[in-house]
């Protein structure tokens, strides 16, 4: 879900950045120092993460994460997250340094959305309902993400809907694998440390 | 019962986790594209591949010159190649654009065009069939050395793929990863040193 260099237009490029930038201020403005080693436990986690693959048809797709992120970590999950995709370029050269600002706000807004969206689902103590909400959320914030990227190709001309079908239906996949892995993990989460999910405590 | 029923879930939870590690160890990734151009007599050949060797099919190719016009265009075919006689042999600018926001590029210098045969076959009318019965000593040399540039460029095709291959590939190695939490860890570090301190 990395958009590589040269693709995106310059003012597609510096709205990204300049919002990348608002989140991750926000996000740092309300860290905890104590959560401090909990964001970079998950921002380490979300960086090996792209590196799992499911091979779909000529490409491959990776998962993300995002929506375990938004779960645990709230608005902390954008610095988490850009920190990531900054190293994930210098090393691996995923994605572009210009697009940092778009990829970030890819990214990290569908693990905010979804973790406001969620989180009193998530909290619930009726198994049912967490279970559904923490597939839902990991779900989503994999699809919200694939419909970002179409929506910031879109801005370069390239026909929305075409592009949002193929990068949905690809990812398809994972969205059905990392409902599932937040499922067990928000369940493992829960019983072993339930501080660990900020959708427990956050207002 | 409670401590079996979480030590089910955990257990769980870290096969799925170690399953998946262990399965990115030996695949590679799509998140960029290689594309690599070389030149073989009149043609230019390009060869366009995802990082786990799987071939781009489907891609827009465009070449431009040094000036940034756009000189020709095509799509490569399923097995990522697309070749070109380029109308003019200057520096060219190979893009190429793949699905779902991948973009390579490859500037292929004026200097990879050799001369020489090429201008002796447009002069001699007689060397276009291997058949024809060779006459004068001049014409020997000729006929030898269009056949073994014909053949060294067959051989060297494989090498030049393969050094390509090399030159390109920078697929995330166990140390890129270290490197990378390693980093994460570091400014995990910084932050609470910084929050920590006493407020004077």
């Amino acid at each position: 879900m990395h958009i590589s260099e040269g693709i995106l237009s310059g003012p597609v490029l510096i709205a990204g950045a300049a919002l990348a930038v608002v989140g991750a201020g926000i996000g740092l403005k309300r860290l905890n120092p104590d959560q401090v080693p909990k964001v970079s436990v998950l921002s380490a986690a979300f960086f090996v993460a792209s590196l799992v693959h499911i091979p779909i048809g000529p490409a491959n797709v990776h998962l993300t994460l995002n929506g375990l992120m938004g779960l645990c970590l709230g608005w902390a999950a954008f610095p988490a997250i850009m920190v990531a995709l900054i190293l994930q370029t210098l090393l691996f050269q995923y994605g572009g340094l210009t697009t940092l600002g778009v990829n970030s706000i890819v990214m990290a807004s569908p693990a905010l959305v979804c973790f406001f969206v969620f989180k009193s689902g998530v909290r619930s103590d009726r198994a049912g309902v967490s279970v559904t909400a923490s597939f839902l959320c990991g779900f989503g914030s994999v699809l919200l993400a694939a419909l970002l990227m179409a929506f910031s190709l879109f801005f370069t001309g390239e026909q929305f809907l075409v592009v949002a079908k193929l990068i949905v239906a690809a990812h398809l996949p994972v969205m059905i694998i990392e409902g599932l892995i937040t499922v067990i993990a928000v369940k493992f989460i829960k019983q072993v440390k339930p501080e660990i999910l900020e959708a427990m405590y956050a207002s | 019962m409670r401590a079996k029923m979480r030590a089910g879930w955990g257990v769980l939870f870290m096969t799925l986790m170690l399953c998946l590690n262990v399965s990115f160890i030996p695949h590679a990734h799509a998140h960029r594209i290689y594309l690599f151009a070389w030149v073989e007599g009149d043609m230019v050949h390009t060869d366009s591949y995802f990082p786990n060797r799987k071939k781009v099919g489907g891609g827009r190719i465009e070449v431009f010159d040094e000036k940034g016009n756009r000189l020709l265009e095509g799509k490569t075919d399923e097995k990522g190649a697309f070749s070109f006689t380029p109308p003019q042999k200057t520096t060219l600018r190979i893009v190429l654009n793949a699905s779902m926001g991948h973009k390579a590029e490859f500037t292929l210098s004026a200097d990879e065009f050799s001369d020489g045969p090429q201008e002796k076959k447009a002069e001699t009318p007689m060397n276009t069939s291997k058949a024809k019965p060779l006459t004068g000593a001049a014409m020997d040399r000729e006929q030898v050395r269009i056949e073994i540039e014909g053949v060294l460029d067959q051989k060297l095709r494989p090498i030049i793929r393969a050094l390509a291959r090399i030159q390109e590939e920078k697929t995330p190695g166990f140390r890129d990863i270290i490197a990378g939490i390693g980093y994460i860890f570091g400014i995990m570090g910084l932050i609470l040193y910084f929050k920590n301190r006493p407020k004077n």
